[in-house]
C-alpha cells in the first residue's frame, strides 16, 4: 500500500500543458499565411508562464488552439494529460483582451454564464458566482452592468468568469492591455494573489516586459511571424512578488535580456 | 440669467402654438377654411361622427395588425437567415437593399389586380412595405455582433443553439427593435396610402371620399385620426425599446458624460 502511494507521489507530475511540434498556417486571402512553426512547450501544474513576442507573431493563435477554439494544422496539444480538440471549460478558462462581458447581463449573471450553460441549479450558481466575486475583490458590485464598471473591474469580472468552473488551467490573452499603467500594475498584483489562492496553471500573453518579469515563473519569447519560441527565461525572483523588486538589478537584467531578444525580431 | 428651458417644455410650447394657429388662421381668414378648417370644427366633426370614424379606424387597425405580423415575422426570419448565413448574405442582401430603394407604392395597382380591392391587398402591400426595413436591420444587427462575445461563449462551452439563444438574440435585440419601429411606421403608411388609392373602407378611404366632396372638416378629422395612430404606435414602440435596452441606453448616456459613477472609498478603491 504505502509503496504504491509513494510511487504515485514520486512520479514526476504530468505537465498541465504539453504542446508538441505545433505549427499553424492560415489560408489567407493572398495565399497561405504561416503563423506558427514548431512550437513545443511544457507548462508544469501550478506554474505561471508568460509569452511575449512581436505583434502578429501568433500569440493569440497559440492561445486559441490551447483553448480548443481553433485547430492547428500540425502538432498536438495536451491539457491535463488529454488532447484538446474543442473548448472544455472544465479544463481551460479563457480571459480575453477585451473584457468580452455580455453587456445585457449584470456582473453576477456574467460570472454565472458558464454554469447556466450547463444548467447548474440556481442556488449553486449564485453561491459559486458570489464566491468568485469575492475572490476577485468585487463584493457588492454583483448587480452592476458592465457599462457601470471601470476597465479594471470588468477584467476582474472576466477573471471571475474564467475561474467559475474551477478549471486547472487559465489562459489570458493580454488581459490588461487596455488599462492605464497604474491600474495595470494593481491588476497584475491582484492576479498573483488570486493565482496563489487558487493554484492554477496560468499562460499569460503580454506586450509589457515589466509585467512579464513581474508575473512570471518563466518567460517564453517568440520570434516574428511565423512564430517560434526563441528563448525561455526563468525568473528567479522570490514569491510573493513586491513592487520593490522592480527596482532590483535582477529584475532589470531579466527585462533587458527579453528586450534584446524582441528587438532582434523587430 | 434665465435658465434654458428643458427640451420637453419647448416641444410642448411649439405643439400648443401650432394648435392655436390652427384655430386662429382659418378663423381670421388668413387661410381659407376649405384648405384648413379650424381645429374646433375638426374636433366637432370627430365628436359628431365618432361612430363612422371608429368603425373605419377598426378596419385600418385590423389591416395594420396583420400587415405588421407579416412585416415583423417574415422580416425577422429573412433578416436572421441572410445576416447569419454568409452565402445567403452575399446573394440576397444586395438585391434586397436595392429593392428597398424602389418606391413600392408604384406596384400597388398590381397588388389590387392580384388580391382585389378589399383588406387582403392592403395587408399584403403594407406587409411587403414594412418588411424591408425589418429584414435589413435584423440582418445588420446579426452581422455586427461582436465576434469576441461569440468566441467567449464558445470558450465557456456554449453549443450552437446556446450561442444563438444566449448571445446572438440578446445582442441583436436593440437593432431589431429599431427596425421594427421603422417597419411598423411604414406598415401604417402602407395601409393608409393603399386605402386612399383604391378601397371602400378604412381611415385612408375616408380621407379620399370626403376630399372628393370638398368636406374639409371631415378630411382633417380623418387626418387627425391617422396622426394619432402613428403617434400612439411610435410611443409604444419607444417605450418597449427603452424597457429592453437598459444596458444600451445606459451605455450611450455614459458616453455623453452623465456617467453613473462608481462610488468607492479611495483607500479601498477597486480598479
Ligand atoms: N483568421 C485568420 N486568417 C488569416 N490570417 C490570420 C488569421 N488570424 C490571424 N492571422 C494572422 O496570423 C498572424 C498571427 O496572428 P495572432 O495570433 O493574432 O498574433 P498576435 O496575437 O501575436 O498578435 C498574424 O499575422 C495575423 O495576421
Ligand atoms: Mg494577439
Amino acid at each position: 500500500m504505502t509503496a504504491n502511494l509513494s510511487v504515485v507521489r514520486d512520479a514526476p507530475a504530468r505537465a498541465a500543458i504539453e504542446v508538441a511540434d505545433l505549427s499553424h498556417t492560415y489560408a489567407g486571402r493572398e495565399g497561405p499565411v504561416p503563423a506558427l512553426t514548431d512550437i513545443s512547450m511544457t507548462v508544469g501544474a501550478g506554474r505561471f508562464v508568460v509569452i511575449v513576442g512581436p505583434s502578429g507573431c501568433g500569440k493569440t493563435s497559440l492561445l486559441m488552439m490551447m483553448a480548443g477554439l481553433r485547430h492547428q494544422t500540425a502538432g498536438t496539444i495536451h491539457i491535463q494529460g488529454a488532447p484538446i480538440d474543442a473548448p472544455d471549460p472544465h479544463r481551460v478558462g479563457v480571459v480575453f483582451q477585451e473584457a468580452s462581458l455580455f453587456p445585457w447581463l449584470s456582473a453576477l449573471d456574467n460570472i454565472e454564464f458558464p454554469l447556466a450553460l450547463r444548467h447548474a441549479p440556481r442556488e449553486e450558481r449564485r453561491a459559486r458566482a458570489n464566491d468568485m466575486l469575492n475572490l476577485v475583490g468585487l463584493q457588492g458590485f454583483g448587480a452592476r452592468y458592465p457599462h457601470e464598471l471601470s476597465g479594471g473591474m470588468k477584467q476582474r469580472v472576466s477573471i471571475a468568469r474564467g475561474l467559475v468552473q474551477d478549471p486547472p488551467v487559465l489562459l489570458m490573452d493580454e488581459p490588461f492591455a487596455a488599462l492605464d499603467e497604474q491600474t495595470r500594475m494593481t491588476m497584475g498584483h491582484e492576479l498573483l494573489r488570486i493565482w496563489s489562492q487558487t493554484a492554477k496553471t496560468v499562460v499569460f500573453v503580454t506586450h509589457s516586459l515589466t509585467e512579464a518579469v513581474y508575473l512570471a515563473d518563466e518567460v517564453l519569447v517568440m520570434s516574428a511571424r511565423p512564430g517560434r519560441i526563441i528563448d525561455r527565461i526563468a525568473v528567479p525572483l522570490p514569491r510573493p512578488r513586491t513592487y520593490e523588486m522592480m527596482a532590483t538589478d535582477v529584475f532589470g537584467r531579466l527585462r533587458e535580456r527579453i528586450w534584446q531578444q524582441i528587438r532582434k525580431e523587430g | 440669467m434665465m435658465r434654458r428651458p428643458a427640451p420637453s417644455t419647448v416641444r410642448w410650447v411649439i405643439l400648443a402654438a401650432l394648435l392655436v394657429f390652427w384655430e386662429l388662421f382659418p378663423r381670421t381668414g388668413i387661410i381659407p377654411e376649405l384648405f384648413l378648417p379650424p381645429l374646433s370644427k375638426t374636433i366637432a366633426v370627430l365628436v359628431k361622427d365618432w361612430r363612422e370614424y371608429a368603425s373605419e379606424l377598426s378596419v385600418t387597425l385590423y389591416e395594420v395588425a396583420f400587415a405588421m405580423l407579416i412585416a415583423c415575422g417574415a422580416g425577422i426570419l429573412a433578416g436572421a437567415l441572410t445576416g447569419g448565413i454568409a452565402l445567403l448574405r452575399n446573394l440576397l442582401l444586395p438585391v434586397f437593399s436595392s429593392l428597398y430603394a424602389v418606391p413600392i407604392v408604384i406596384l400597388y395597382p398590381i397588388f389590387t389586380a392580384w388580391f382585389g380591392i378589399g383588406s387582403q391587398s392592403k395587408i399584403i402591400f403594407a406587409g411587403v412595405y414594412g418588411f424591408f426595413p425589418v429584414m435589413l436591420t435584423t440582418a445588420a444587427g446579426i452581422r455586427t455582433i461582436d465576434a469576441q462575445l461569440l468566441l467567449a461563449a464558445r470558450s465557456m462551452g456554449a453549443s450552437l443553439p446556446q450561442q444563438i439563444t444566449r448571445v446572438i438574440i440578446p445582442a441583436s435585440i436593440p437593432t431589431v427593435l429599431s427596425g421594427l419601429r421603422l417597419g411598423g411606421a411604414l406598415t401604417i403608411i402602407g395601409v393608409v396610402v393603399s386605402e386612399m388609392l383604391t378601397s371602400a373602407a378604412g381611415i385612408g378611404y375616408l380621407v379620399t371620399r370626403y376630399r372628393t366632396i370638398l368636406d374639409s372638416p371631415h378630411v382633417f378629422g380623418a387626418i387627425v385620426m391617422i396622426l394619432l395612430l402613428s403617434i400612439a404606435f411610435d410611443t409604444l414602440a419607444r417605450a418597449i425599446e427603452r424597457r429592453t435596452m437598459v444596458w444600451q441606453t445606459a451605455g450611450r448616456r455614459q458616453k455623453e458624460g452623465e456617467r453613473v459613477d462608481v462610488a468607492v472609498k479611495p483607500a479601498t478603491a477597486v480598479v
